[in-house]
């Protein structure tokens, strides 16, 4: 039964593994991109207040 | 004027790398570790393994959402933009955990019980918090002023996490009234190790997370605030 | 002594909201027909077998209230917003709590009239026996309504004022009524079917938890919300 329910179980196990690494990759990837622009954003702003 | 420190004007300390390298590996250590050492289960074979991921999303999800709450009642009582900034980049990054939570929840329920829905009481209180997230995003994408802003999305995400343990007990009654199935199950100790690892694994990717979304709100914050202060002849207060 | 200013801020409040209903009749007998209507359609989708309309009976009604209802509750609002009232009546010095607490009571009463309405078609369109513990059936209703309106008068009060009410009051009301939802309809279900599990009592217990919870959420939270 054991080894049964291992032979299918086998390939849930792997996408719910792909598909975690994947969302946690692609949340890396945005939120260092976020925090890269936004801070580019914020050195423009302020560079622009001593722009006169 | 008040101190830039002490208010959501000025820029943010950022995060340091470091944690976020230290997360990132000690997540991926957590989860080789448990995955290779965890022996097969009697009953569900290797399906235990989605305890690893399954779990610890659930997780933090709920303290993901935990911190909205808290934030949000810090922004009530201080009126700190910086907490509604807070409680909206712990909302993107829980309202993420919880899709996640809901598709591995589906993955296992598909080899356990032949079904992709079940309407058990977890995963359907999974989904309305789901729903509850959406709702607090959606408010606060539609409401142009910062202030107004973030007080709806504070009573907004209050009254959202007082719900959700109503949300539990009433669905977990609506399935045991009908003497649907439950399946309770012990955690033998030799998960137990495995899994107390992954949730710290998290926990800790996501603290990173929510940090480095809350970094970029408050830069963004900042740059609006400073382009303000430019267009209104460059004084700031 | 404020306090008596109070209730009679409340008082002049639900008049108001009523009697704009009542000019503008209009108001009410559109959102009494729209219950009908869905109950119509539910019965199209679930029937005309007579056995899947009779077990669905108690969970059309509540839905049927539910969508015509919330129609109820933006509209609370729209007569100050169209006038330029809301900013007036913030002027007035006194508690917000009783500006919500007019507005509660007035949809409270709104909402009941149509509920009647709805049921009394239900209970034809559906084919319901109509037990002797109907007056059971009365009280979960009630509590389910006291529900619906506290938290749908709170947050209209937030997307009446948005860009998007239409959808925004929706989105965010129906997750959070999942729980009186599924016990009114519960309870009213078995009750009509003679609660052979005994279990409208506990669901009893979550409306008026329920109930309790939010009435008091919903007012101290008001304040921050209506200022705003």
């Amino acid at each position: 039964m054991a080894s049964g329910m291992a032979g299918v179980g086998i390939g849930y196990v792997v996408a719910s593994y792909v598909i975690t690494w994947a969302v946690l990759a692609a949340m890396l990837v945005r939120t260092v991109g976020a925090v890269r622009r936004a801070r580019a954003e914020y050195d423009q702003a302020a560079k622009g207040e001593y722009r006169t | 004027m008040s101190p830039a420190s002490t208010n959501a004007f000025g820029p943010p300390k950022p995060a340091p790398a470091a944690l976020g390298w230290f997360a990132v590996l000690f997540f991926m250590g957590a989860q080789v570790y448990s995955v290779a050492t965890s022996p097969a289960d009697e009953l569900m074979g290797h399906l235990q393994k989605m305890m690893y991921v399954h779990v610890p999303a659930a997780w933090v999800t709920f303290a993901a959402f935990g911190v909205v709450l808290v934030a949000s009642l810090y922004f009530l009582w201080t009126e700190d933009e910086r907490a509604d900034l807070l409680a909206a980049s712990s909302a993107e990054v829980g309202s993420l955990f919880c899709g996640l939570t809901l598709v591995l929840g589906m993955l296992w329920g598909r080899p356990t019980w032949g079904v992709w829905w079940s309407w058990d009481a977890r995963l359907t209180s999974t989904l309305v918090l789901f729903l509850i997230f959406v709702g607090y995003l959606s408010l606060r994408s539609f409401v142009e002023d910062p202030h107004r802003r973030g007080q709806w999305s504070a009573a907004v995400g209050i009254l959202g996490a007082i719900n959700v343990p109503i949300v539990w007990m009433s669905v977990k009654w609506w399935r045991t009234l009908h003497q649907i199935q439950s399946n309770p199950r012990g955690l033998s100790p030799e998960y137990l190790r495995g899994l107390l690892l992954n949730v710290a694994a998290f926990t800790l990717l996501t603290a990173w997370f929510i940090w480095k979304r809350y970094e970029a709100a408050r830069y963004e914050r900042a740059a609006e605030h400073a382009s303000q202060a430019a267009a209104l002849g460059g004084s700031n207060g | 002594m404020a306090f008596r200013d109070d209730v009679r801020r409340i008082r002049a409040i639900v008049w108001k909201d009523l009697t704009t209903e009542r000019r503008s009749k209009a108001g009410f007998n559109a959102v009494a027909s729209l219950g009908v209507t869905i109950l119509v359609l539910f019965g199209l989708a679930l029937g005309p077998d007579g056995k899947a309309l009779h077990d669905a009976a108690a969970g059309a009604l509540w839905l049927a209230i539910l969508f015509a209802g919330v129609l109820a509750f933006n509209r609370s609002y729209q007569v100050e917003l169209d006038g330029g009232a809301l900013e007036a009546l913030l002027l007035y010095p006194g508690a917000r709590w009783a500006i919500f607490a007019g507005k509660l009571i007035a949809n409270l009463i709104f909402v009941t009239l149509m509920l009647v309405i709805v049921v009394a078609v239900g209970i034809v369109l559906f084919s319901v026996d109509v037990p002797d513990t109907w007056p059971a059936i009365v009280g979960i209703m009630m509590l389910g309504v006291v529900g619906i309106v506290t938290l749908g008068t709170f947050y209209a009060a937030m997307s009446s004022r948005s860009r998007a009410r239409e959808v925004l009051l929706p989105l965010l009301l129906y997750p959070m009524l999942i729980p009186v939802l599924l016990a009114a309809m519960s309870a009213t279900k078995a009750l009509l079917f003679g609660d052979l599990l005994n279990e409208s009592g506990a669901w009893v217990q979550m409306l008026v938890l329920f109930d309790v919870i939010f009435l008091v959420a919903t007012f101290l939270a008001f304040e921050y919300v209506i200022e705003v």
